[in-house]
């Protein structure tokens, strides 16, 4: 890789001439000693550092994203009772890469909290907000903050941003944040070494509770900050349209539940996505299958399936792997997929291993996901470059229902550190495994042979 | 009775070398999905995936004959959608060799309620709780559908512990008599080789006994079952080295649920060929990393700044050094052991990549004719020199085949 972190990051945009006109467009992320990232296009999620059932030489041999979604407060579970957290320690000049050992190639964005994050109890303050780790809640100061993007040199770090979660906050709550969030990110940039690159965070209140703020950014920071964002993707719309503005990449970490919901914020022109549904299909067994902006025409060796030739109906979003009607289809999940699932495996197998609980059929789905919105992203710039993304996004919404399906089956155990009780009463998030075997015990009926040999 | 001559095979078994000093062998043995050395440990994927590995990250750790369990493959997917898909190589994606057990002994592991009478092993279907029977024919007509390589005999499986020695011979009888039911209901024996299992217990007497019948039967590999159970170490070496001295030399030799790496190489030693164990693997669940010196608990604190590799000069992906290499730390591991399954995943490739690099290093010291050196170093690698600490067993063990560990 280039000098590490020698040079600066850089964004350039590829199409878009007029900043004023609000449309969707192209860009290129220069990251320095990474991969160059075509824009539109996403970072994928990690937790604890990693991109959940893909070790790291299925990242870098399985996947195509270039960036990934980071969060502090995965990495500091041991400052609460006041050590040092290990990833301080790496003697390396590039501590976040080789401590969570990802490829190279890919990029790195911290943000303080994980997305989506867990409700805290108690309130951010004027210097401080509460973050959540595997051994509780803690207070993490703006100050503090600073020191963990130093130590860590993430390639990109998102300003510490006053944002609530789980609660919409009161007016005098609203006049607060901007005013924090524009104290916490100037403090970060006064105290930042040169080369790190800072994305300001755009606050998930309106334009006007936060105008003070932005103009800040947009007069005085523009040039100190290295892209914006977004809490709320609505926001990007009421953004001042200055030059030195609209260069800057801006990245959303608002959780979109759908692909039309992508679509919608990059007609608006939003270049990169943090993108929770792929992880959370993931998880309950779902395949995604859509393609922008229509499904692959049907290969020679297979038909398509039998819901989409039924003409006026609309194509499902992703599969539910549980279903056991794929015990026996040798089918890939996602017809003319190329990734390595598709390619090495077929529906009957993950079913299988879905069913018997195995570890590897969460894996096969998360590779096959991510490079499905890896797809679907390429199809997306594609589009945008031949001038047909308006006409495909209507295509896409003309073929695809709008919202993934429901889960059926159950996921992975959950686990305390990213899931947290929010008040009495809930059920609870694992089955048991086990039970007594009851009052089945000892008694007998026909005796039922493991095969009924007909023969 | 079935003639000798009779029985099948679809495995070549060549002998490569022989240790001049213990009774280890280096052999080549040609499968139908290609070849493997022996001696070799065979890692478990139970329910045809090994723990989280990818077939080809499986393949990547040198892999190329792994266990699938007949009893977890009858129940999920079952006998009715592995025959629709064609077998188990095709449900998983796996070119290469597969084993299966006969599902015997998870009826005894895993039921507290099976019942074994002489026409099967009748217990309850721990999904519903109703009464199922699992007979030799069942068996093999499953094994034969999954279509593994080498299939195993039912074999009627006793805790070798057990003082009942009525019971032991009835059930070593009982095994040499279900032999005989599979190989009569063995669909393919061109296609899959089946192994009969030792039985017998503790007790050498009735080993030799069942040994001598199930030699008779001609099988294209032999295994001795029953062991693993809790019985002493020392217990354990004689009943191999018993059945080893009767066994034909030019047949692979399987013991059953061995994979501590001092039983491999000790038992090596006392010419078995063939393992297998959910150890390494189970225990890598728990964030534990075996190593020459031992095993690493790598949940433990102590490890959290550890920027070291899994084991120092390793070759597995995590711990490799240069080209290609992923730089995995005890750190990193320590900081997702028991919280993502990437943890869990990284362990498991390094904790395969360890056994089968220790057998093809043990391999290779055979071929060499110098075994008995690298058990000194094993030992001594170990147990970080300290003789005082080697285990009584194997030193006694190693003794009855012409090697001395406590000599310098």
């Amino acid at each position: 890789m280039a000098s590490e972190n020698g040079g600066r990051l850089a964004f350039e945009v590829l199409t878009q001439v007029d900043h004023s006109v609000i449309a969707p467009r192209l860009g290129r992320l220069s990251v320095p000693g990474r991969k160059d990232l075509e824009t539109p296009n996403f970072f994928a999620i990690t937790s604890r550092g990693a991109a959940p059932h893909m070790t790291p030489d299925v990242i870098s041999s399985r996947t195509q994203f270039g960036g990934v979604h980071m969060a502090l407060e995965d990495f500091v579970d041991k400052a609460g009772k006041g050590g040092t957290p290990p990833i301080m320690n790496v003697p390396n000049s590039s501590p976040l890469h080789t401590f969570t050992a990802l490829p190279k190639r890919i990029s790195t964005l911290l943000a303080p909290r994980r997305t989506p994050a867990v409700t805290a109890p108690v309130g951010n303050s004027n210097t401080a907000v509460s973050i959540f780790t595997s051994t509780g809640f803690q207070a993490i100061s703006n100050k503090n903050y600073i020191n963990y993007i130093s130590a860590m040199h993430p390639d990109i770090a998102i300003g510490l941003g006053d944002v609530p979660y789980g609660s919409v906050p009161g007016s005098k709550r609203v006049e607060k944040m901007g005013d924090r969030t524009e104290k916490w990110l100037s403090e970060l940039l006064n105290e930042k070494s040169e080369e790190q690159a800072v994305f300001a965070p755009i606050l998930p209140i309106d334009f006007l509770s936060q105008s003070e703020y932005i103009n800040y950014i947009a007069d005085e920071a523009a040039n100190s900050v290295s892209g914006l964002a977004f809490y709320d993707s609505n926001i990007l719309p009421d953004i001042p349209a200055t030059t030195a503005v609209a260069k800057l990449p801006r990245l959303t970490l608002d959780e979109p539940s759908s692909p039309a919901q992508i679509l919608r914020q990059i007609s608006l022109g939003m270049d990169i996505f943090t993108i929770p549904f792929i992880g959370f299909a993931t998880d309950a067994g779902i395949a995604l299958t859509f393609r922008f902006p229509k499904p692959l025409p049907p290969g020679s060796e297979g038909e398509q399936k039998e819901e989409m030739s039924s003409g006026t109906s609309l194509s499902p979003l992703g599969i539910d792997m549980w279903t056991s009607s794929h015990a026996t289809t040798l089918s890939p999940l996602s017809l003319g997929c190329e990734c390595y699932t598709c390619t090495s495996h077929h529906l009957a197998y993950i079913q299988h291993l879905l069913s018997a609980k195995e570890m590897l059929g969460w894996t096969l789905i998360q590779i096959h996901n991510h490079y499905i919105m890896s797809e679907f992203f390429a199809a997306i710039r594609s589009s945008i470059r031949k001038g047909a993304f308006e006409e495909d996004v209507r295509v896409f919404e003309r073929v695809y229902e709008s919202e993934l399906p429901e889960k059926s089956g159950s996921g992975l155990r959950v686990r305390g550190y990213h899931y947290k009780s929010e008040g009495p009463g809930e059920p609870k998030k694992n089955r048991s495994a086990w039970g007594n075997l009851g009052p089945n015990e000892g008694k007998v009926e026909a005796l039922i042979p493991i095969r009924t040999q007909r023969d | 009775m079935v003639s000798p001559a009779s029985m099948p095979s679809a495995l070549t078994f060549e002998l490569i070398a022989r240790c001049s000093t213990t009774r280890a062998r280096a052999a080549n043995l040609t499968l139908p999905h290609g070849l493997v050395q022996l001696p070799l440990f065979m890692p478990v994927a139970t329910q045809a995936s090994l723990k989280g590995l990818t077939p080809q990250q499986l393949e990547e750790t040198g892999c190329r004959l792994c266990l699938n369990n007949t009893y977890h493959l009858g129940l999920k997917p079952g006998q009715e959608v592995l025959e629709k898909i064609g077998g188990a190589h095709k449900l998983q994606g796996w070119k290469h060799n597969i084993l299966t057990d006969s599902g015997g002994f998870q009826m005894v592991s895993l039921l507290k309620l099976a019942n074994i009478t002489e026409e099967g092993v009748r217990f309850l279907s721990p999904h519903d709780g109703t009464p199922m029977l699992l007979t030799p024919e069942h068996s093999i007509a499953l094994q034969n559908t999954i279509g593994s390589d080498i299939i195993m005999q039912l074999d009627d499986v006793l805790v070798t512990t057990s003082p009942d020695t009525k019971r032991m011979r009835e059930a070593m009888e009982r095994s040499v008599r279900w032999l005989d039911r599979c190989i009569a209901a063995h669909a393919n024996p061109t296609t899959q080789n089946l192994f009969c299992i030792i039985q017998g217990g503790l007790d050498l007497e009735m080993r030799k006994e069942c040994c001598k019948e199930m030699v008779a039967r001609n099988t294209p590999g032999i295994a001795i079952g029953g062991l693993s159970g809790g019985e002493a170490k020392a217990d354990y070496c004689r009943v191999v080295n018993a059945c080893t001295s009767l066994l034909p030399e030019l047949k692979p030799r399987y013991v059953m649920g061995i994979g501590y790496p001092e039983d491999l190489v000790v038992s090596v030693a006392l010419g078995a060929d063939m393992f297998d164990c959910v150890w390494p693997t189970r225990t890598a669940r728990f964030g534990n990393a075996i190593t020459k010196h031992g095993m690493l608990n790598l949940r433990h604190a102590r490890y959290a700044n550890d920027f070291g590799p899994l084991e120092e000069g390793c070759g597995c992906i995590c711990c490799r050094t240069g080209e290609g290499s992923l730089g995995v730390t005890r750190a990193f591991v320590h900081h997702v052991a028991a919280k993502e399954t990437v943890g869990a995943h990284l362990v498991t490739i390094h904790n395969v990549w360890y056994q089968l690099a220790l057998m093809r290093s043990v391999r290779q010291s055979i071929i060499e004719d110098r075994f008995p050196k690298f058990l000194k170093q094993f030992f001594s690698d170990l147990h970080a020199g300290d003789k005082t600490k080697y285990p009584e067993w194997a030193v006694e063990a190693l003794l009855t085949v012409g090697v001395d560990l406590m000599e310098d």
